[in-house]
């Protein structure tokens, strides 16, 4: 990938068309960004309007333990006989914000990082790509094992920390993008005009380079969710939230006694991480033609 | 090739130097005195407590107690576990064997099937089968493996009642010999199904890509040109370009090959490193915990090194791409 990539390479859509037409545009020539976003909108749907859907309240302890799925309950109820369609429900939120936070950490940092690499070039690019180097290959899942262990499990901690280890893909693009941009005559000019450093990195090679970090990110949506949920699965999640990865970890006990525990929790994981992959990978087509 | 090898072998360096900081910064930084993270209970005895200190410096400055605890470590001293007062390194090592057979049976299976997959579906891009796996290996990615585990379990196991559920070994029997290995292959069969089912994506999706993306270079038009039969340029030309990509990613994920089928383990109680986390982690034996990650972390340092090397020898052009 030595060409830039930048908006010139989006199909060009008529300028008088707003926002929403020129993102339904690019959403309506790649199948995978099609699939990708109806399952996104159902689940954004599903997390907004959770309290209507939702038949009892999540956290309401019910009389039947371990109710197979019925009318009364839909998904059936937990050991604790709380409605597990409700939970689930509810769980969307927990997986959506985890996911967004920490890939929009992982993405500044990792945009910054690598804008300021490939732009100055010279010794603060040999460092920052170093430093880039070593988070690559670092074990970070285990990592936030460690800082989760050690530190608490709260949701905030657990998505920062996923976050902050995160970035090392996007600045790697990032970097990429700059070295190119930064041959280009509008940059030249910029410099010659006087501009100050940081005022061409955020103004100019930024915007123009922004794209396959969108992409990536997607992708990183998808990775931070599956993170949280293994964490909750080991028993390191937030006990104070409902989250899909816990449903699915208290479900572990009852796998004859109650199939449908982790089932469907497990299953809504799947389709998350699915639509957020299938997005990032739809993008990346779309930015990059000779993938398909 | 020297310079590349050295500049690698710095990084590597850099990567564990860096382990440890952030190991030692860790200690520091958790909440209350890093003799209750050192110990791991709240209220460790005055004796324990005076050991502590004395052994890791705890009185001295924040710089002497870094250099203690790098020395400690150059001694091969990863500390002691609380939950058996047994040094860290030892118990690590007594519990790898079994992690390391799942994971590597199955890294190599994942690799045959992956890559085979992708090759063929490269070749019949656009065919039914290649859109029926292609399909399928987004679901398979999304799965999170300890849930497609537990599938596995209610299915062949609790229904079924095919497959033992948990353990690497029958304990109710006292098997020897060829039993005793059938008895093993059938634990393995079901942890090994999952990690199987969820890494193949990975090794289909890099064969398939680098497969169409040489089909599509200048070069392999010129030999259509010059008349050579498509089987031919696809055996002797495209097939030996694209594979690379693959064994270097699979030299890359045999040094996480460790955390990779640690949540695994813990679905199957494997009885390996996966389980022996998962203790640590509720006991709150932080030593062991620390040990586990600085070790990880070496692993991967020293097997990238040995990747990116054997990755130069075999593709010379990522030499010059580096300067």
């Amino acid at each position: 990938m030595s060409q830039p990539i930048t908006e010139q390479a989006l199909p060009q859509t008529p300028k008088e068309k707003n926002v929403l037409q020129r993102i339904y545009t690019i959403i309506n020539q790649n199948n995978q960004l099609k699939i990708g976003s109806i399952l996104l909108l159902f689940l954004v749907l599903i997390g907004v309007f959770a309290p209507l859907l939702a038949l009892y309240s999540p956290t309401a302890l019910g009389d039947g333990l371990l109710v197979p799925p019925s009318a009364e309950h839909w998904l059936g109820t937990d050991k604790l006989g709380r409605d597990l369609y409700s939970m689930i429900l509810y769980g969307t939120r927990t997986s959506l914000m985890v996911g967004f936070v920490s890939a929009i950490i992982s993405g500044i940092i990792g945009t910054i990082i690598g804008a300021y690499a490939g732009f100055y070039g010279g010794k603060v690019e040999r460092l920052l790509t170093e430093i880039n180097n070593i988070f690559l290959m670092m074990p970070t899942f285990f990592l936030i094992l460690l800082v989760a262990a050690l530190f608490g499990n709260s949701l905030i901690i657990v998505m920062v920390i996923i976050g902050l280890t995160g970035w090392a893909s996007n600045a790697r693009l990032m970097r990429a993008q700059a070295l190119s941009i930064r041959e280009r005559t509008f940059i030249k000019s910029s410099i010659a005009i006087g501009e100050k450093k940081s005022f061409i990195i955020f103004k100019h090679i930024i915007p123009n380079g922004i794209f396959p970090i969108i992409a990536s990110t997607t992708m990183n949506i998808s990775g931070a969710i599956l993170i949280e949920s293994s964490l909750s699965f080991i028993g390191l999640g937030d006990p104070n939230i409902i989250s899909w990865g816990q449903i699915v970890f208290d479900g572990r006990s009852y796998m004859t006694s109650g199939w449908w525990v982790s089932t469907f929790s497990g299953f809504m994981i799947v389709i998350t991480v699915l639509s957020f992959y299938l997005i990032g990978d739809g993008l990346n087509k779309v930015i990059n033609p000779k993938l398909k | 090739m020297a310079n590349y090898i050295q500049k690698r072998i710095i990084t590597g360096i850099l990567i564990i130097v860096v382990s440890i900081v952030l190991n030692f910064t860790l200690i520091k930084l958790s909440p209350g005195d890093p003799i209750r993270v050192l110990s791991g209970q709240d209220s460790p005895s005055p004796q324990m407590q005076a050991e502590l200190t004395a052994k890791y410096g705890l009185d001295q400055s924040v710089f002497m107690q870094f250099i203690n605890y790098v020395g400690n470590l150059a001694k091969g001293d990863l500390g002691v576990s609380i939950l058996s007062n047994q040094p860290v390194l030892k118990m690590i090592m007594e519990r790898i064997g079994p992690t390391l057979l799942l994971a590597l049976t199955t890294a190599i299976i994942a690799l045959i099937i992956g890559t085979a997959l992708g090759i063929y579906c490269a070749r019949y891009r656009g065919s039914r089968f290649d859109n029926i796996v292609s399909g399928s290996s987004y679901i398979f990615d999304s799965m999170p493996n300890f849930w497609l585990g537990m599938m596995l379990i209610m299915i062949f196991s609790s229904s079924l009642g095919w497959l033992p559920t948990s353990g690497m070994v029958d304990l109710r029997t006292n098997y020897t010999g060829f039993n005793y290995y059938l008895d093993v292959f059938k634990h393995w069969l079901l942890p090994a199904t999952t990690i199987v089912l969820v890494t193949v994506p990975y090794y289909f999706r890099i064969a398939r890509s680098s497969i169409i993306q040489v089909m599509s270079e200048d070069f392999i038009t010129t030999l259509r040109a010059t008349g050579m039969s498509e089987s031919r340029i696809f055996n002797k030309y495209v097939f030996k370009n694209a594979i690379l990509p693959t064994i270097t990613v699979f030299g890359i994920n045999l040094a996480y090959i460790v955390t990779g089928v640690a949540i695994v383990e813990i679905v199957f109680s494997w009885p390996g490193m996966g389980s022996f986390m998962l203790d640590a982690i509720h006991r709150r034996d932080y030593p062991l915990l620390m040990g586990i990650y600085l070790l990880l972390s070496i692993s991967v340092a020293i097997m990238m090194i040995i990747v990116d090397v054997i990755y130069a020898y075999l593709d010379p052009r990522i030499l010059y791409k580096e300067r």
